[in-house]
């Protein structure tokens, strides 16, 4: 009794360190933020001290707001979620469903761009965006978001279409209802969980990104993780302006992701799953 | 291609009919988005293999032009190339040996724990959603920087003194794995944590009755129950270190020197800072050809099993 007592204290100590080293550095951060950039550099470390919102009023509001940073992540962002969903969902239908002939081979090279590294489109895009004045531009940037979150959105579409039943549709055709009306009033509603699932990671890919936005953006178009810069320099980081606009960046993707949880781990483990041919 | 051989059930319509109604709805529901991902992806990759075939200097435009294959042969004799292929597969097996090894053990050990594990879930997904510039800043600053840093003010309590852990090239190498390896392990343990809640529990029992001890009954029924899981994550993880950028760029840049520049950070230095981007093209091109490589192999592995 005595010992099964220790074995669990021993697994509490040890998952307990597990969820601090996983948190603390986030919490540590959120506790930056309402710091001072004296207290920030005080050592030891003080605990208790005066919170002060004026790093989030400096980060917002400041020479170096980061507000329009935020409205670029958010354009950018939102356009490339909604044209993904727009060509995947139709597309992920196909896939998972109809029978057409190089089906094996359309899905094989949905897969195979979903593999590219970054590195080899950015180039290219470079080079062609910069020739026809398309940098710093939201739709060039966009079009380059749509390389990889297409084939992403289009793989966890498939498999959320694929959980329905055969009978739903077949019905619905033996109805003679034609095939748009029962892809539009029949299936659907069916993956509506789906499709949330699937906006939302779009969206959270696209918000984190950064090569590209490096990249491509500029004084107009400037995402917010390219922003995190303004506040560190070679001569001088300024901790808690830092500390503040990385939360306030984070913050959409952190209730996001916390709301969402459960569906994280399938969301992340498309791909691989279903195109590793399970069948 | 064998589906539409094979003859629907008839209906009135007939089957002919009706298979070729369905291709013709496949076509016009698929064929926008495969326009589109050859678009954005396919035809910029034959344009990526053109550019790595020229000379193409921005600081000094007047010297660009066809150059053949001379920017893979200066590769053959390029020392920082040859680094970054090598820190490439150190990064590359040592981050995702890490994350399934880590992941692992913290998914058998906390499917032990009763309750509370729906805190650690919640708790692993913080790494995941964050942007991966954000944490390698975040790492720069707060946990690695001198003196201040989390690690510092734990090392010098502990009497081990300060050190500089992103200044240093060794040790710089230790930290972008290790900012690598914190963030994604999440991703591995909770794969693992839901993969091994849905082993079936007789056989345990039966192991259990034949007096397997622990360590037998991990390695003659776990291991095998779980190796699709663990290859999937190896896969997966494999793909995102080969790419692996940001969470470098923020913390290291690259440096100090060289020495954590993996060969995708190569490429970009080479393209945007040294304006070099022929030369960078064509290390974009081996680093491309060595993912799909990869991933084909892995599923080839995958597929044979």
């Amino acid at each position: 009794m005595k010992r099964h007592a220790l074995r669990h204290a021993m697994l509490w100590l040890v998952a307990g360190l597990l969820l601090a080293v996983w948190a603390f550095p986030v919490l540590w951060g959120l506790l930056t933020s309402f710091k001072s950039e004296r207290d920030v550099l005080a050592y030891p470390p003080v605990w208790l001290f005066e919170p002060t919102l004026a790093n989030y009023r400096e980060v917002l509001f400041g020479a170096s707001s980061i507000l329009p940073n935020l409205w670029s992540s958010m354009v950018v962002s939102c356009s490339a979620t909604l044209l993904t969903m727009l060509f995947a969902v139709p597309a992920a239908y196909a896939l998972a469903r109809l029978n057409y002939p190089a089906k094996r081979a359309s899905g094989f090279y949905v897969l195979a761009t979903q593999m590219l590294p970054p590195m080899g489109l950015i180039i290219p895009y470079y080079l062609v965006l910069q020739k026809i004045g398309g940098l710093d531009t939201y739709s060039g940037l966009t079009a380059l978001y749509l390389s990889f979150s297409l084939p992403f959105a289009i793989w966890l579409m498939v498999s959320y279409f694929e959980d329905i039943p055969y009978e739903m549709e077949e019905a619905a055709l033996l109805d003679r209802a034609g095939r748009l009306r029962t892809l539009w009033y029949v299936i659907l509603p069916q993956v509506r969980g789906g499709i949330a699932v699937t906006t939302i990671f779009v969206f959270l890919n696209a918000w984190n990104e950064f090569l590209f936005a490096v990249v491509l953006g500029g004084n107009k178009v400037r995402p917010v993780t390219v922003a995190m810069f303004n506040f560190i320099s070679v001569e001088q980081t300024q901790w808690a302006r830092l500390a503040a606009g990385a939360m306030l960046a984070m913050a959409p993707v952190i209730l996001i992701g916390l709301a969402a949880q459960r569906h994280i781990v399938k969301g992340l483990t498309v791909g691989a799953v279903k195109g590793g041919g399970r069948r | 291609m064998a589906h539409t051989l094979t003859a629907a059930p008839a209906r009135d319509a007939g089957p002919v009919t009706l298979a070729r109604q369905e291709q013709r709805f496949a076509l016009a529901l698929l064929a926008p988005a495969l326009v589109l991902l050859l678009l954005t992806t396919t035809i910029p990759l034959v344009y990526l293999a053109w550019n790595s075939l020229h000379r193409i200097d921005l600081g000094m435009p007047w010297l660009s032009g066809f150059a053949g294959l001379d920017n893979y042969v200066k590769m053959g004799n390029d020392p920082r190339f040859w680094s970054s292929l090598w820190l490439t597969v150190v990064y590359t097996c040592s981050t995702v040996a890490l994350q399934v090894v880590v992941g692992l053990s913290l998914a058998l050990l906390v499917l032990q724990i009763p309750r509370g594990q729906g805190l650690l879930r919640i708790g692993a997904i913080l790494p995941i959603v964050l942007a991966p510039v954000v944490v390698g800043l975040f790492w720069r600053t707060l946990v690695l920087a001198p003196d201040v840093g989390l690690v510092d003010l734990v090392t010098r309590s502990l009497g081990l003194g300060s050190y500089n852990w992103l200044g240093d090239p060794q040790l710089a190498l230790i930290s972008v794995i290790a900012i690598h390896t914190w963030q994604w392990t999440p991703f591995a343990f909770l794969v693992m944590l839901a993969t091994l809640s849905t082993l079936p529990s007789d056989v345990y029992e039966a192991a259990r009755l034949d007096r397997a001890r622990p360590w037998q009954r991990f390695v003659y029924i776990t291991l095998p129950l779980i190796r699709p899981a663990i290859v999937m994550v190896v896969i997966m993880r494999t793909m995102t270190a080969l790419s692996a950028f940001a969470a470098i760029f923020a913390a290291t840049g690259g440096g100090p020197g060289s020495a954590t520049e993996i060969l995708n950070l190569y490429a970009y230095r080479t393209s945007f800072s040294e304006l070099n981007i022929g030369y960078g093209a064509s290390l974009a091109m081996v680093l491309m050809g060595i993912t799909l490589a990869i991933s084909w192999l892995m599923f080839r592995l995958r597929r044979s099993r």
